[in-house]
């Protein structure tokens, strides 16, 4: 359950900068720069790897160990409750909401871990890993990006409805500031997610699926690709934003509410 | 299936889960220790993956698809039909629109040479794809979850313990959210009554008081965890598998098959280039022996089960 970045997330997310580069090297060396599944597929499977040295590597405890799962299980099961609306899914949404309310590794291993695990029931295949590379870095990137706002979120007016508007502002509370301040954030949230979900989730699969197909990519080749995806993308990045709306603050909430009551505080 | 039985199958974590799977026939290949079953489908996902090698996919792709066809029955057909071969057929077409490569020009298209090489590649990467689709159908099938967590629990035990956790957490949660809602219905607030405003509302509150009890609940199981000892050094695992005469036996057979194949790919016995002229190696007895080679490991699963299919009939008719 922290917030900041330990030394060996840092050394982890460098490590695997270094990797993708090197993958390049051997692709262009040795398969004559032709391999695209192949290379892309390694250097996804690499750069993950990190990631989970680092998490097995500091043995987390058993508290954060059972509320990733609890994280993973809600997710794996709201993909599974929308599977009659293709795209429409609040899987990103609630990834977003992990990593902003559990710090960015576990927003990494909730990411990666839904994609894996809902992929028992969708089905797995060539797909798998780079659904897990997004959802995971989509959770590390929104832990890293809200770091501080998860508290500011589910806190605001916890007593509203036991006192009225001035006695609040007399208290020093002020619900009503609060609230403002707390719809502007969700707000920001939502228009995180339509990006992220759009830029990385989208425009990184569409190319993954690219890579299958052809021996050459070329801009035209990606072009095509990205307007053959783009209703998709879309789609998902509305849901992205709509299960957001609804379910930043309750999911915000609650999860502060168990921190703070078991002192799960950083 | 009879309400004692569905009860039964609701308690057990895992079933909610494989539903899906429970169509699909018993694989003999099952049978066989997890690591052989994970080493199998590594071996065949990554020679398909990395090796674009016409012989080597089109062996790959039969075995995948006689082996799919043969767990999954009409559904697996099915699934091959209507999402792989259309699949297959794109990758085809697409590559050579936008790959322009290759010195054997067959034609035009808007000014854009159409070669016979891209055409080639095409082909290639759409039983590449078609063949790892199909391997993964029958991975899903064979490797169950409790035997990747099983064979990763010792490399990476936290991840796993996630992964059977939240196996486990699913069906939990929907039976406590059936217990809520009913609940729920005695206060008055019934989910399947009024108007879809007001369901809409009375939902998202079991949804709502589940989540809380599932946090809750789970600061409860971290600390039963705990102070049961998790993470002490010196704790052992449970595991139903037992690595036999019969798994050693098919694992030697299976690692020098593979080797064979190896060496024939790393030595260039076995080869293949696309751009600018297609080239394959000729058909000499050492490549035949490769083809042969790929062709048993790939197609062993297989005849494991037709062999069993044959046993099992003639044991019938003798009856």
């Amino acid at each position: 359950m922290r917030s900041a970045l330990t030394k060996r997330t840092v050394f982890a997310a460098l490590l695997s900068m270094l990797c993708i580069p090197a993958v390049i090297a051997v692709n262009i060396v040795f398969f004559d720069d032709r391999g695209y599944y192949a290379a892309g597929l390694a250097i996804i499977i690499l750069s993950m790897l990190p990631f989970a040295f680092a998490f097995e590597g500091r043995k987390p405890q058993a508290r954060e160990i059972v509320i990733i799962a609890v994280m993973v299980a809600l997710t794996v099961a709201g993909r599974a409750a929308f599977f009659m609306t293709p795209q429409f899914k609040p899987v990103v949404a609630l990834v977003i909401i992990s990593g902003v309310a559990l710090g960015a590794e576990s927003g990494f291993a909730v990411g990666a871990l839904s994609g894996f695990v809902s992929n028992f029931i969708f089905g797995q295949g060539p797909w798998t890993p780079w659904q897990m590379f997004a959802f995971g870095v989509i959770g590390f990137i929104s832990g890293l990006v809200f770091r501080r706002m998860s508290a500011s979120i589910g806190n605001a007016g916890a007593a509203a409805p036991f006192v009225g508007h001035d006695e609040s502002v007399r208290l020093g509370w002020n619900v009503r500031a609060k609230r403002k301040k707390e719809r502007l954030r969700i707000a920001l949230l939502c228009a995180f997610g339509f990006v992220i979900t759009f830029v990385l989730y989208g425009l990184l699969l569409d190319t993954a699926a690219l890579t299958m197909f052809t021996s050459e990519i070329s801009g035209n080749a990606l072009i095509a690709t990205y307007i053959a995806g783009l209703p998709f993308n879309l789609i998902h990045a509305v849901s992205t934003v709509v299960f957001l709306a609804f379910l930043a603050r309750p999911m915000m909430e609650k999860l502060e509410r168990v921190k703070k009551k078991y002192g799960l505080l950083r | 299936m009879s309400e004692k039985n569905k009860a039964y199958r609701m308690a057990d974590g895992y079933d909610a889960l494989s539903a899906n799977e429970s169509a699909e026939r018993w694989s003999v290949f099952e049978g066989f220790h997890p690591l052989l079953n994970y080493l199998y489908f590594a071996y065949v996902v990554i020679v398909t993956v990395f090796f674009l090698h016409p012989v080597l996919l089109a062996i790959s792709f039969a075995s995948a698809s006689a082996w799919s066809v043969r767990l999954g029955g009409a559904k697996a057909l099915r699934f091959g039909l209507i999402f792989v071969l259309p699949l297959m057929l794109v990758a085809t077409a697409l590559n050579p629109v936008f790959n322009h490569e290759g010195v054997t020009i067959l034609g035009y298209l808007m000014d854009n040479p159409i070669t016979l090489e891209s055409i080639l590649y095409g082909v290639c990467a759409a039983l590449m794809i078609g063949g790892v689709i199909l391997w993964f159908r029958c991975y899903t099938s064979v490797m169950s979850s409790d035997k990747f967590i099983y064979l990763f629990g010792r490399v990476a035990p936290a991840a796993s313990l996630i992964i059977s956790m939240t196996l486990r957490f699913i069906p939990r949660y929907v039976e406590q959210a059936g217990r809520i809602a009913s609940a729920r219905r005695g206060l008055g607030f019934d989910v399947s009554s009024g108007g879809f405003a007001q369901r809409v509302k009375n939902g998202g509150e079991v949804l709502s008081i589940m989540i809380t009890w599932a946090l809750e609940n789970a600061v409860d199981t971290a600390d039963s965890m705990r102070s049961r000892g998790y993470g002490l050094p010196g704790r052992t695992a449970y595991s139903i598998y037992r690595f036999d005469a019969r798994d050693g036996a098919l694992l030697l057979v299976l690692c020098a098959l593979t080797t064979i194949v190896c060496v024939s790919i790393f030595s260039g016995t076995v080869n293949m280039g696309f751009f600018p002229l297609f080239s394959m190696n000729a058909t000499s007895a050492p490549a035949l022996v490769a083809y042969v080679c790929h062709a048993v490991v790939c197609l062993s699963p297989f005849a494991l089960d037709v062999g069993e299919d044959f046993v099992w009939r003639s044991l019938q008719s003798r009856i």
